[in-house]
């Protein structure tokens, strides 16, 4: 008898990959409409900060093929889609707060003539002044919230004490998601003034919940589907705004809406990534090892508070980066602009506050004049001691060290180093520059309750399988990864387990797919479902054929191992339908372990952290700025990954996604608020060229996730972003060679070709 | 004989449209007509690569095979041409097209939203050549964003196809497609919906007809820029004249003093042709847009446009190219820098369009130009520099220099050019001449660059350029 092998750690191809290439896959806007589908469009805000005086819309009803205007007035329930707190109107009353903000929708009847009637409107705006920046709303205390002070020990004494001391500021840029299937929804009216919502969304539990609010009705009257979604990166955790202007024109005209913002109205209209400003000053030892540390850490949150306080609170968690900190304050302000709400995007935070401490100790190494590298380790967490976080949470997976070390050897990161020193003597217009930079991530959601997730299986006569989870497939294979644990839970092939849309009727009250956990979660929620069902059959086998074996029965190869019997697995699900036995099951799946007091900021907010590093070469052209990523090697901790063709596709992409956030991608908004950045040909993500010439990719094989996480994996959502880490310092540290490393170069991110070469002239003016 | 109707091949029939829409994009068509939704709209500008097709073509009686963004191209443009879509790829037996497979098996998908596009692009490049390196692969992908792989395993599953033979159901069923493709390829088109015009002459003489009859027309070339009035300004554009079928201005004249290309040359033909006469040209032209732009775009629509940053102008004035303009009566010859005449703003009269381009040869100059930009392929120029120099006896005879992006129109840097000529070639003298980049040009801040990293980088390209010809080596990083 031929016993199969494990399903897990294969790299099974993306479940859609076949649909994907063919052109087969269903995304929202392909859903085939009903003839009497109307088409929605969205008109807004010319304006970021200004009070309305008059929105003028007779020449949008008269527009050819209006049949419906909705404005404010038309909504029966609660007139915001804010997740957390108010401060999102689905349409503003008296007053408009960033350039973009909706103000009113119409219904026609083609998308072309929707779109066409929206600019007809005529809005009579009283200017108000616009904060924009960061700097702006610092000055203006224009803060969403009270300012935060966490503090851990005495680093004010620290400081002030040490040998050597530095200050000095820092800013990382906003970022546009970029997803390229943009935000979309299709609202069809059932009877009982129910709504079935198909939305391109990361959470349709709370598009569920948003859209009853707003209709004033129950959540249980509206469904919403997900089949798929073309990328999300956090883009499309919270933006309801769709969703629920959809939904108000159906409820308005009746008839089912489609309403899909083009890609101008979807980068203006919807939020991006929060831009980060930090002011430091360290003190630390000869070695560079960090004695105390101060921080002023401020976001630009725009015009409401949406997941800022999240996403602040992630950076806040994540200063540290790999480092320990025994002595810190960080001194958090949210600043409230006139600008789109800024919002989730994968890293949520995270990111924004490990450059800053990133940034913090290149600076410590160049004013030491050492190694960066060795400056790192020196401040790493330690195994059995300096293994505190900041937030009072013991360390006790961290493999930094260990991979740091691999990383180094393999990339042959010493050798390099020295020959790019000399590279360097040699030349003057091409300069190159080399780093490595460590990543520490901690995995899940921060607000506790979010840590939850449910699923469904059912197991039909026939053998075969349905699966059903809360996750979103939004192209990390969260469905493929899930499918491959059901089928070998029932020890059936792969193909069995048939995959269907997220659906808030089958499976209720589910998180975001955020928080790199989609599949932690729903993976074991899911596999609790497969052994409720497992154990009815277990049971009725037992019962049915008398055997009184203890040991756990084995699902293998289509065949139920129990005792000294074996059962064909369809053989046995026909027998036990007809002996009423139940073959479906819910399931659900809460984080063990977790606790976070917020108001202390202390506790474990993560179940686990992932690490990883990065080496990257980069050339720098002296006369334009211009970079060239030439090598970039990375070494990547994925625990025991259940398809690890699937994670590297994560590692690859979220490094690419994180260069250019560091590199070329820059959101601009002029003075008076209005953004200049909203399509391809003015906002620009990597493209082909642009990834490393030389692109070395290694899973961390020892990795194994000593917490009782679904095949021990680790995720890998979130945390290969921020090894692009290493591509910025690289720029730095060519840069540094144009003074011949004697100097602290100042660049913030993105290091656009302007930002590099600005920072090689100011270097030069640096005495 | 002149016909209301487009008549194209999709699916190995013939499909006929009467008087369509003639604002109706490619994309709007496949996806709400033809109710084929595989093909994506990612941007609506031709920036993203989603709404990839593919256009099989008769060229000297072979089949050549030109993706495009269906998203910017008007549907009359299919007139005479194959269609293909991402579905038409699998076999009758639904099995997947050797390029699907790779795509699948390398894990080229994540959220699969771009891959239509990319099958797509790569299926143009299976079909139009036989080996697939580096460098053609990432021309030909150069024009597609994926936001989710990181391109890497489409790298792989594109170079793995090196070892695949191409007898797909398009080689299968060639001899018909070229059949059916000569049937249809004869008629002029004259398209009236409602109250829209578009008219596609083959002939130069009836062009000049039509154009007598409706002054008051757009000319349409690869229509890239012309589009986007109705695709992102929701306008209409109520009379078209395309150019694309005349047969006269599909030409290109070789001598030992110049080369000329008429207005029907796309820029893809052209990059292939200029290669061999100024590298930097063709380099240059290899970051223009995308594959998918450049297989519709042209020389003169570039110059047409007359935008500030458009990539061929600078080159083209520093090379001293002349146009031809043919005006209502006669072929007008004028200097190239002579054109240009404020924001947009040309010397083409009503009426009028640009014929060709003539481009001297010297291959005694030296000439050099540089892109920079925030991304390297597919972007627009922050600055765009030319610069073209006779050197004799270590004396500069003449220099010809032109910027882009750095004023309202692109320009020759005059002051730059009258201190460099009939000097000593020398560090001092440039160094001296970089100082007065400031009397030729005030540039803007924008979302793009600043005035002074504008102005900054317009100096380092002058003293770039000098140390690229004293040290007879290029100074690149990504060459």
């Amino acid at each position: 008898m031929k016993i199969s092998d494990s399903l897990f750690n294969k790299s099974i191809v993306h479940d859609s990959g076949a649909k994907h290439v063919s052109g087969l896959a269903k995304y929202t806007d392909d859903i085939s409409e009903p003839l009497n589908t109307l088409y929605g469009a969205i008109g807004w805000s010319k304006k970021a900060h200004a009070k309305l005086k008059k929105i003028d819309l007779k020449d949008v009803k008269k527009s050819e093929g209006v049949l419906s205007v909705i404005t404010y007035l038309d909504i029966p329930g609660r007139n915001d889609v804010g997740p957390v707190f108010d401060g999102d109107p689905i349409f503003p009353k008296d007053k408009v707060e960033y350039y973009g903000q909706p103000l009113f929708a119409v219904a026609a009847t083609s998308m072309e003539l929707a779109r066409k009637a929206v600019l007809k409107a005529k809005v009579v705006y009283q200017d108000l002044k616009p904060i924009v920046t960061i700097d702006e709303a610092l000055k203006k205390n224009s803060l969403l919230f009270k300012p935060r002070i966490i503090k851990k020990g005495n680093p004010n004494q620290k400081i002030k004490k040490s040998k050597n001391k530095i200050k000095g500021n820092f800013t990382t840029g906003s970022q546009e998601h970029f997803y390229l299937e943009g935000q979309v929804a299709f609202v069809i009216p059932k009877e009982d003034e129910n709504y079935t919502v198909y939305s391109s969304t990361q959470h349709p539990s709370e598009t569920q919940q948003i859209i009853a609010k707003m209709l004033n009705q129950k959540s249980n009257s509206i469904d919403v589907l997900v089949r798929r979604i073309g990328g999300g990166f956090g883009g499309k955790e919270t933006n309801f705004m769709t969703s629920a202007i959809c939904a108000l024109l159906s409820h308005k005209t009746k008839k089912p809406i489609k309403l899909r913002l083009d890609r101008d109205d979807d980068i203006i209209i919807t939020g991006k990534r929060h831009d980060f400003y930090s002011d430091y000053e360290v003190g630390f030892d000869d070695d560079g090892r960090i004695d105390g540390l101060k921080l002023k850490l401020a976001s630009r949150c725009g015009m409401s508070p949406d997941l800022s306080l999240a996403i602040n609170e992630r950076a806040l968690l994540h200063i540290d980066n790999a480092y320990y900190l025994s002595d810190v304050e960080i001194k958090n302000y949210l600043c409230k602009t006139n600008t789109v709400s800024s919002t989730a995007f994968r890293g949520f935070g995270g990111n924004q506050g490990m450059m800053a401490i990133e940034n913090i100790i290149d600076n410590i190494s160049r004013y030491l004049k050492k190694d960066p590298s060795k400056i790192r380790e020196r401040n790493f967490y330690g195994r059995k001691n300096r293994n505190i976080t900041h937030y009072g949470m013991k360390i006790n997976d961290n493999v930094i060290n260990e991979i740091f070390e691999d990383l180094k050897t393999k990339s042959n990161y010493k050798k390099r180093y020295s020959e790019i020193k000399k590279f360097n003597q040699k030349n003057k217009f091409k300069k190159k520059g080399i780093s490595i930079t460590p990543v520490k991530f901690g995995i899940s959601f921060t607000t506790i309750h979010l840590n939850q997730a449910g699923a469904l299986v059912h197991v039909y006569t026939d053998g075969s399988i349905h699966m059903n989870h809360g996750g979103i497939e939004m192209g990390q294979g969260t469905h493929t990864k899930i499918a491959q644990l059901v089928a070998n839970s029932f020890g059936l092939p792969y193909e069995k387990v048939q995959i269907s849309s997220t659906n808030t009727s089958k499976v209720p009250n589910t998180s975001a797919s955020a928080a790199s956990s989609t599949t932690d979660l729903n993976g074991a929620a899911t596999l609790n479902a497969v052994s409720k069902i497992k154990l009815n059959i277990n049971n009725f086998i037992k019962k049915k054929y008398k055997i009184f074996s203890k040991t756990e029965p084995i699902y293998k190869d289509g065949n139920i191992y129990i005792g000294n019997r074996i059962f064909n697995f369809e053989q046995i699900i026909k027998e036990a339908y007809l002996n009423r036995i139940s073959l479906s099951s819910s399931g659900f799946y809460s984080t063990p372990k977790i606790n976070f007091n917020k108001k202390i900021f202390k506790g474990r907010p993560f179940y686990y952290f992932c690490y990883g590093a990065a080496v990257s070469e980069v050339t720098i052209d002296t006369f334009t700025g211009e970079s060239v990523l030439d090598r970039v090697d990375i070494l990547h901790d994925v625990g025991n990954a259940i398809n690890p063709a699937l994670e590297r596709g994560q590692i690859e992409g979220g490094f690419v996604q994180g260069q250019g956030w560091l590199t070329m991608e820059e959101v601009v908004w002029d003075k008076l608020g209005k953004i200049k950045t909203f399509s391809p040909s003015t906002y620009k993500i990597p493209a082909i060229n642009d990834i490393p010439k030389k692109f070395n990719v290694e899973i961390f094989k020892k990795g194994l996730n000593v917490e009782k996480v679904v095949n021990k994996a680790k995720t890998t959502g979130e945390p290969p972003l921020m090894l692009a880490m290493s591509v910025f310092f690289a720029i730095k540290d060519a840069i540094a060679s144009t003074a011949n490393y004697k100097k602290v170069p100042v660049i913030n991110a993105p290091a656009t070709p302007e930002k590099i070469l600005l920072s090689i002239k100011k270097l030069k003016n640096i005495v | 004989m002149v016909s209301n109707t487009i008549q194209f091949i999709y699916n190995n029939q013939i499909c006929s449209i009467e008087n369509p829409d003639p604002n109706k994009t490619v994309l709007d068509y496949v996806r709400n007509d033809l109710k084929k939704n595989g093909t994506k709209e990612g941007c609506a500008e031709g920036g993203c690569g989603a709404c990839t097709v593919v256009l099989g073509e008769l060229k000297n009686s072979k089949l050549v095979y030109k993706s495009i963004n269906s998203c910017i191209s008007f549907l009359p443009s299919v007139n005479g041409k194959h269609l293909i879509l991402v579905e038409d790829l699998m076999s009758k037996k639904n099995e997947l097209h050797p390029i699907q497979e790779a795509m699948v098996k390398f894990h080229g998908s994540q959220c699969g939203f771009c891959t239509p596009g990319f099958i797509m692009s790569l299926f143009a490049m299976y079909k139009n050549f036989k080996k697939f390196d580096d460098e053609i692969i990432e021309e030909t992908l150069s024009g597609n964003l994926c936001r989710c792989t990181g391109y890497r395993p489409i790298i792989d599953a594109a170079k793995s196809l090196n070892k695949k033979k191409d007898n797909d159901h398009f080689k299968k069923d060639q001899t018909k497609i070229i059949n059916l493709l000569k049937k249809i390829n004869n008629n002029e088109v004259e398209i009236f919906h409602k109250n829209k015009k578009y008219f596609s002459p083959k002939s130069l003489n009836n062009l000049k007809k039509i154009i007598k009859k409706n002054p008051h027309s757009y000319f349409l070339s690869g229509g890239t820029d012309l589009s986007l009035g109705v695709t992102k300004l929701r306008g209409e554009i109520k009379s078209i004249i395309s150019l694309n079928s005349v047969k006269e201005l599909k030409f290109v004249k070789k001598n030992k003093n110049y080369i000329e290309v008429g207005a029907g040359v796309s820029l893809y033909d052209f990059q292939n042709i200029i290669k061999s006469y100024y590298l930097d040209f063709y380099n240059i032209l290899k970051r223009y847009g995308s594959v998918q732009i450049r297989n519709v775009g042209t020389v003169s629509g570039n110059i047409a446009t007359a935008s500030p940053i458009g990539d061929t102008l600078p080159l083209l004035l520093s090379l001293d190219a002349v146009i031809k303009i043919q005006t209502k009566n006669t072929l007008k010859i004028i200097p190239l820098d002579q054109f240009f005449i404020s924001y947009r703003k040309t010397k083409l009269k009503k009426g009028d369009f640009v014929y060709s381009v003539k481009i001297p040869i010297n291959k005694k100059n030296f000439f050099k130009a540089y892109k920079i930009s925030k991304r390297f392929d597919d972007d627009i120029s922050t600055v765009c520099a030319s610069f073209n120099l006779l050197i004799k006896n270590n004396k500069i005879v003449k220099a010809k220099i032109a910027y882009g992006g750095m004023s309202e129109i692109p320009k020759r840097a005059t002051s730059i050019e009258k201190i460099l000529d009939n000097s000593i070639f020398s560090k001092e003298l440039f160094l001296k001449a970089q100082n007065l980049i400031k009397d030729d040009f005030s540039p803007i801040d924008d979302m793009r660059a600043s005035k002074n990293y504008r102005i900054e980088i317009a100096k380092n390209l002058l003293m770039k350029f000098f140390y690229e010809i004293s040290k007879k080596k290029n100074i690149r990083i990504n060459q």
